[in-house]
């Protein structure tokens, strides 16, 4: 196992150190002033994770309104580091109820210095579970053992749920209603050029679950995937139903998948861990079903005038429509005035990204909603060509619809107490970076 | 400032002040600028409230660090605004974010013009403060003459008038071909005559700056810089606003005293008398006391006072004065004062009587070695260096060396090594400089560099009387119980070779010698081991016959290393274990070390290329220059000596011993040898081919008085000068010293110069000259730019200009030193008296490092230099060419062995010699016909005309007709053109022979015809 970090800091924007623990001694206490200096107050900052300065190297992001920055002086694994940090936020984040920025972190030293002292040790990664930290890491108090009273409930035991078969779920869960909801959630990345021809497409998607479920619980997931689908025929000798499936790439699984059961049977079966968890990730290249069109032109008028016009056009069934649409045309940063036109939603410009940016709250299917803007522009001293046009930038969601088609066939759950199951499924399809070239 | 009605901007400026962090503040900048795009683009317009709050927005946004790529034109229509607030957000935006080169600019020159001739003082002082901060070439060559009026009109407020004195320097210094300073110095003499302090200070910037550049033409401000002073230091007569802690106005002080400076020196004995009255003064009158302020102003009027001193070279009376005030600031309690009495000290070095004074105070300098400040410790080490001389040196050394192991560690490389070069310099007798270096090496060893102990080695080889001292001292270090490596290398060699001349004595019997040196083989390094086997073979070889024990020993040793994995030793143990088996004939091989061929210091040469360049260690450098080593290496040159570049420490020859370990010594023999084969004063063998044509271009320009000669000669002009340049070239070559060959071909860039007014005139590594031309009509001026290529100075540079009789050159002064990479102008003044084609010769000399260069060039202020291009139209053209009929008015020559040229060449050619071409004048297209107009002092301005008749056939000969009404000019320019059209040097230089027949008048036209009218002219 490599080292991933010899210290860990927190900044806030402003580069002020929010809290910060060492792991090693081999890189000193000032160097978080060394990537204020020299990464945080020049122009270099965002533009590579990992730089290195004075023989220590400096892996930082940035989450919400909080850098992290992991500071090693040997050779580590960056992208170990990297994955601690994630996890690290995702157990934060379960700590502190969802968000986790500059006010959460002040309103927490007392837990993030014991988390950071469970999670890593001498510059190694540890548990990061969630489910296990919360055993004996807790925020309320704790009953001391010599008290008169008995506990309510046995006091969980960490060690063996660690080390016993499973070790994502405890024993003797039960709920009233036993529950299971499961969100496909896909994002789509689209770079088309500006004739419309698509330079590069995929989408990546995840599966995510919460499950509220008593016992131990053994679920069973089938999709209109090609292995899963062909397997199945295979078994059952009886061919595919027609219909399309999808080719799954790169899929990763939740370490509660069982791994030998998919490789013999090509199905998702698993015991879940109590609450929310991702089941699994995975990534498609081909067959996407785009939910946009954008038909723009974009006409100079001389060395001041610009026109503008932009066409969106929604692609996906009529019945459904798109939310939060957000779509960024950039223009030049002379940019002085603009007239606009639309037929929905509204539109203005933006100095500080220099970009048009049009607004559209609803946007229902099979319908093409037009803008129409004027630019004018200021001269300059710098008479720069204008060959440096951006791309257009789109953001959306388009719920009840997936870019990839993919679709859950089934989902059952098997508990020795044989009690019922409520399951609820949902898709929504977002867009990662939807680009059009103009 | 007026922001205070400025809501928006102050309400702009806090929010950015108050954001969190870049980000937010990148944000709200860049929505402002947008905020302002909009508004700047707004078609009803600004009124200028509002231009004036957005272009101060955006002044504080560039100010921020961000791009601003526009809003500059609202900037400069600012300027030309009717009230103080926009006009002077106008001015202060556009200095701020326009610079010299902006094409902007050229709108606002004309605004900038009418406030500053404008009545308005405070408008024009905002104008004059932005030329003076932009200063562009353009703005000098616009305003400069309205600056100049500003400055000496009497009718402007003292304020206005010092601005325009600053302004006026700052243009100046920027462009100081474009200000036009002639006949200034009569109007700097009026202006140093001026009561207010204010303007006299500015003024007086001017002056140091002018006088820094030529101070020829300032001597008459010199009585009135002597006034000033007077005014000021004597007479006290100041305003009391102009009185700083006391001290009448500093400034105005220290700057007549640095003007006074730039003159050589003072002969007036009333002037000299007083100035140095006045001197007297500032010296006796200054003190220490207690305001840091105080004691700043008249330190600082004190030291240019003393530098006036040095600079006059006073009595020594006065010197000794200066001296005894610096050593009352050296004994003072402030650590700055005792810095800059030391400093000044150093200074003082240069002069060069003074020594015995600063030695009175040698023991005061010594105890500042012990100052807890560094930089004091420094420039007590320095000064110390500086004043050591035979009488003191022993002393000051000894006081090194015992200061050397208390000292800084960061001090102790420069202290050993100046301690070595006093001891080698200063040295009474060499058994002393023996000890020295030895105790520097056993008490510094760290921070003695192998230059020192090789430079130890060198002397004790040289000097036989001194081997068996150093074999006896190496040998008593050698008993001290741990001693620095450094120390083991010195013994160990001096050992190997000297110790048989010991042999006698108690201890140290070859045997005894071998183990005292072997017991510190374990303890050094590997570049040390094959040290220790050479010395091991010497005294092998001076046992021989070898006694049995001691060869096995040393043999043992010897196998043992001959695996070694370092080269170099294994290398000497496989080589002297062999060589030591051949018994007697050892002795041969491995005899003494041969004699090392004098040469310079290695330890001078590297303290100068440490040695920063600062006023103070040029001294020490001058000095070090000035006084050779008295104690340097008696030797007989061996020339004859089979291998006198062989590796200093290596025993025998062996080509293939490529020591390691002595690297550094080799590299300065290399280099010293390198420089040797410069310095060789035998002239490359004459007779070669290369060579004359190298000298060709130098010998052409030869004295003048071979073209003088040569000019009684009508006839045969042509070839007798060609006679004359072949006499010449032969010449020089036996007394030709410098044999650094120019870069170039001189001739060509003179022809090339002869047809434009700037370009290169001569180039050799190390020196580049340039020139640069103005001519107007009899008048010209040549700027030579002298420029250093190297990063030491040229020395001893001179030029002589050997002027011709039709021409007037004056030659303002040639500084004597170019320092590193500068470059150095001297202008030309040139008056031409009268036609000839004789060109003014440039004898340059300069001296680099050993070796003297003396250049001949032809400067090219020829005879067309001298014209100006007239277009003359058919109707005046006929009547002047009819009336200047025949010789000598008129001459006609057929030129054969023409460059071959279109014709339309040859009117380039015509127009770049300042001919105005004609065309369509003569009906013949084959013809050519020019005009254009002389100048000299003599014809004043003269109509001069040519007509050029080609023959399509034979591109080789042509007929040419010169006309003018001066008979003297039109030869001489029928010449000159005859020569450029032959002469132009090209490949084909071989004139064809060309069938002799000449078509006079050849073509029979009508009458009628323009052209037969100028052809019956002919």
């Amino acid at each position: 196992m490599p080292v991933a970090a010899s210290a860990i800091y927190f900044l806030n924007l402003r580069g002020d150190v929010l809290i910060n623990r060492l792991y090693r001694d081999d890189v000193g206490g000032n160097m978080v002033d060394a990537f204020r200096m020299h990464i945080m107050q020049t122009k270099e900052l965002g533009t590579c994770p990992v730089r290195q300065i004075g023989g220590c190297s400096f892996f930082y992001m940035r989450i919400s309104n909080v850098y992290i920055v992991i500071v090693v002086s040997s050779n580590a694994n960056v992208a170990c580091a990297f994955k601690f940090v994630v996890e690290a936020v995702t157990l934060f984040k379960s700590y502190f109820g969802g968000a986790f920025d500059e006010d959460a972190i002040r309103n927490n030293f007392v837990l993030i210095y014991e988390l950071l002292d469970e999670i890593m040790d001498f510059g190694y990664p540890q548990n990061l579970s969630p489910e296990i930290l919360k055993l004996y890491i807790t925020q309320e108090g704790v009953r001391s053992p010599f008290s008169s009273k008995p506990a309510d409930k046995p006091v969980p035991n960490a060690t063996l749920q660690v080390t016993g078969a499973v070790g994502w779920r405890r024993e003797g869960l039960a709920y009233k209603k036993n529950e299971v909801f499961l969100d496909i959630v896909e994002s789509v990345n689209l770079l088309m050029s500006s004739k419309g021809s698509v330079l590069r497409c995929d989408v990546t998607g995840k599966i995510l679950m919460k499950c509220f479920l008593s016992g131990m619980p053994d679920l069973k997931l089938g999709l209109n995937d090609k292995i899963g689908l062909e397997k199945e025929s295979q078994l059952k000798s009886r061919p595919t139903k027609s219909g399309k499936t999808i080719e799954l790439d790169d899929v990763t699984f939740h370490q509660c998948v069982n791994l030998t059961r998919f490789n013999s049977e090509k199905t998702v079966s698993f015991v879940p861990p109590d609450g929310e968890f991702e089941l699994m990730k995975y990534r498609i290249t081909e067959g996407v079903n785009l939910p946009f069109r954008v038909l723009p032109t974009i006409k100079e008028l001389g060395r001041t005038r610009m026109e503008v016009n932009v066409k969106v056009k929604s692609v996906f069934g009529a019945k459904m429509f798109a939310l939060g649409v957000v779509v960024k045309i950039p223009v030049p940063k002379q940019t002085a005035k603009t007239n606009f036109q639309v037929t929905s939603g509204r539109a203005k410009y933006n100095a500080a990204i220099d970009c048009l940016v049009w607004k559209i709250r609803k946007f229902p299917g099979q319908t093409e909603p037009t803008l129409s803007a004027e630019i004018e522009l200021i001269s300059t001293i710098a008479e720069k060509k204008s060959s440096t046009r951006p791309p257009i930038q789109m953001e959306f969601q388009v719920p009840m619809f997936t870019a990839s088609g993919l679709r859950v066939r089934f989902l059952k759950v098997w508990e020795k107490s044989g009690y019922n199951t409520v399951e609820w499924v949902r898709y929504i399809t977002k867009a990662g970076s939807y680009e059009i070239r103009c | 400032m007026a922001l205070s009605g400025m809501r928006g901007l102050s309400v702009f400026i806090s929010e950015i002040r108050n954001c969190q962090n870049k980000e937010q503040e990148r944000l709200r900048v860049d929505k402002e600028l947008g905020n302002v795009r909009t508004r700047f683009k707004n078609e009803k317009g600004l009124t200028h409230y509002e231009k004036k709050k957005y272009v101060w927005k955006v002044l504080y946004i560039y100010m921020l660090g961000y791009d601003v790529d526009f809003g500059h034109m609202e900037a400069v229509s600012l300027i030309s605004a009717p009230k103080y607030p926009e006009k002077q957000v106008g001015y202060i935006v556009t200095s701020c974010l326009l610079n010299e080169n902006h094409e902007f600019l050229r709108l606002a020159i004309n605004t900038v013009r009418n406030d500053i001739i404008g009545r308005n003082e405070t408008f024009q002082c905002l104008a004059l403060t932005l030329v003076g901060n932009i200063g562009g070439r353009e703005f000098a060559e616009s305003l400069a003459p309205d600056v100049q009026k500003l400055l000496i009109s009497s009718s402007c407020r003292p304020l206005v008038r010092k601005k325009a004195a600053l302004c006026l320097l700052r243009l100046y210094r920027k462009n100081p071909d474009v200000v036009n300073v002639d006949g200034w110095s009569d109007r700097m003499a009026q202006l140093l005559d001026e009561r207010d302090l204010g303007v006299l200070t500015s003024s007086t910037s001017l002056l140091v700056a002018l006088v820094s550049n030529n101070h020829d033409s300032y001597w008459s401000c010199l009585p009135k810089c002597i006034k000033i002073l007077e005014r000021l230091a004597r007479n006290q007569d100041v305003p009391p606003e102009y009185t700083y802690y006391g001290i009448p106005s500093p400034w105005l002080q220290v700057k007549a005293m640095r003007a006074l400076q730039y003159f050589p020196t003072i002969e007036d004995p009333n002037a000299r008398r007083s100035l140095f009255e006045v001197l007297q003064r500032i010296l006796m009158g200054t003190d220490v006391v207690k305001n840091v302020n105080k004691n700043n102003a008249s330190h600082a009027v004190l030291f240019e006072a003393l530098a006036l001193v040095m600079h006059l070279d006073a009595e020594k009376e006065m010197m000794s004065q200066c001296v005894a005030l610096l050593g009352k600031f050296i004994s003072g309690r402030e650590p700055n004062i005792r810095y800059l009495g030391l400093e000044n000290m150093t200074r003082m070095l240069m002069v060069t009587d003074v020594q015995d004074i600063i030695k009175r105070h040698q023991d005061q300098i010594i105890t500042l070695l012990k100052d807890p400040d560094i930089s004091i410790r420094r420039r007590a080490l320095d000064l110390l260096y500086g004043m050591c001389d035979v009488s003191n040196a022993k002393n000051i050394v000894e006081e090194l060396l015992q200061y050397l192991s208390t000292a800084d560690f960061a001090m102790r490389e420069e202290l050993s090594l100046k301690a070595a070069i006093l001891a080698e310099k200063f040295a009474p007798d060499l058994s002393w400089y023996v000890d020295v270096i030895l105790q520097l090496i056993d008490k510094a060893g760290d921070f003695v560099s192998d230059d020192i102990w090789f430079r130890v080695v060198q002397f004790v080889t040289n000097n036989e009387d001194l081997q068996p001292y150093a074999a006896v001292k190496a040998r008593e270090y050698l008993d001290k119980p741990a001693i620095h490596e450094t120390m083991v290398k010195v013994s160990a060699h001096l050992l190997g070779e000297y110790s048989h001349l010991l042999a006698r004595r108690p201890g140290c019997s070859p045997k005894e010698i071998f183990s005292i040196i072997h017991e510190k083989l374990p303890t050094v390094s590997t570049s040390t081991i094959p040290i220790l086997l050479s010395t091991y073979a010497k005294i092998l070889m001076h046992t021989q016959p070898a006694d049995p024990e001691l060869q096995n020993q040393i043999w043992a040793i010897f196998t043992k290393y001959e695996s070694c994995i370092d080269v170099e030793i294994q290398q000497r143990a496989v080589e002297y274990f062999a060589l030591s088996r051949k018994g007697a004939t050892l002795m041969d091989i491995l005899a003494e070390m041969p004699k090392f061929p004098e040469r310079q210091s290695a330890l001078i040469k590297k303290a100068e290329d440490t040695e920063a360049d600062t006023a103070d260690q040029s001294v020490i450098k001058l000095r070090a220059q000035q006084q050779t080593s008295n104690a340097l290496v008696v030797t007989d040159p061996r020339p004859a000596n089979g291998a006198p570049t062989m590796n200093q420490l290596s025993l025998v020859k062996m080509p293939s011993m490529s020591n390691v370990d002595h690297n550094s010594a080799d590299q300065g023999v290399t280099q010293e040898n390198g420089t040797l084969s410069i310095v060789d004063p035998q002239p490359p063998t004459p007779s070669n081919g290369d060579f004359l044509d190298l000298l060709g271009p130098l010998a052409i320009e030869g004295p003048p008085g071979a073209s003088v000669q040569s000019e009684h000669n009508l006839v045969s002009q042509v070839e007798s000068s060609s006679n004359a340049e072949e006499r010449l070239a032969i010449a020089p070559v036996g007394e030709q010293e410098n044999t650094v060959q120019p870069i170039g071909n001189i001739a060509e860039r003179f022809h090339a110069l002869c047809l434009k007014d700037s370009g290169v005139l001569y180039e050799d590594p190390y020196i580049q000259i340039g020139t640069k031309a103005e001519w107007r009509a009899h008048q010209g001026r040549l700027i030579l730019f002298l420029g250093n290529k190297n990063t030491a100075p040229l020395v001893s540079v001179q030029a002589l200009i050997l002027s011709p009789s039709h021409l007037k050159i004056e030659l303002s002064l040639v500084p004597e030193t170019i320092p590193p990479r500068a470059q150095v102008q001297c202008p030309l003044e040139v008056v031409n008296v009268h036609p000839s084609r004789d060109v003014a010769v440039l004898d340059f000399s300069y001296k680099f490092g050993t070796y003297v260069v003396n250049v001949k060039l032809r400067l090219p202020a020829v005879i067309n230099k001298f014209l100006q291009p007239i277009s003359v139209s058919a109707d005046e053209f006929f009547p002047q060419w009819r009336s200047l009929s025949g010789p000598p008015l008129k001459l006609q020559e057929v030129v054969r062995g023409v460059r071959p040229m279109s014709l339309m060449e040859m009117a380039n050619l015509f127009n770049s010699f300042r001919f105005m071409v004609s065309p369509g004048l003569d009906p013949n297209p084959n013809n050519l016909v020019a005009s254009t107009t002389f100048y000299s002092e003599s014809t004043r301005a003269m109509l001069c005309l040519i007509r050029i008749e080609t023959d399509p056939a034979d591109t080789t000969q042509l007929r040419m007709t010169v006309a003018s009404g001066d008979p003297m000019l039109t030869f001489e320019l029928k010449e000159f053109v005859k020569e450029q059209l032959v002469s132009i040097p090209t490949a084909s230089g071989a004139p064809a022979p060309v069938p002799p027949q000449a078509q006079p008048s050849s073509s029979p036209t009508a009458l009628s015809d323009p052209g037969a009218m100028l052809a019956g002219l002919l």
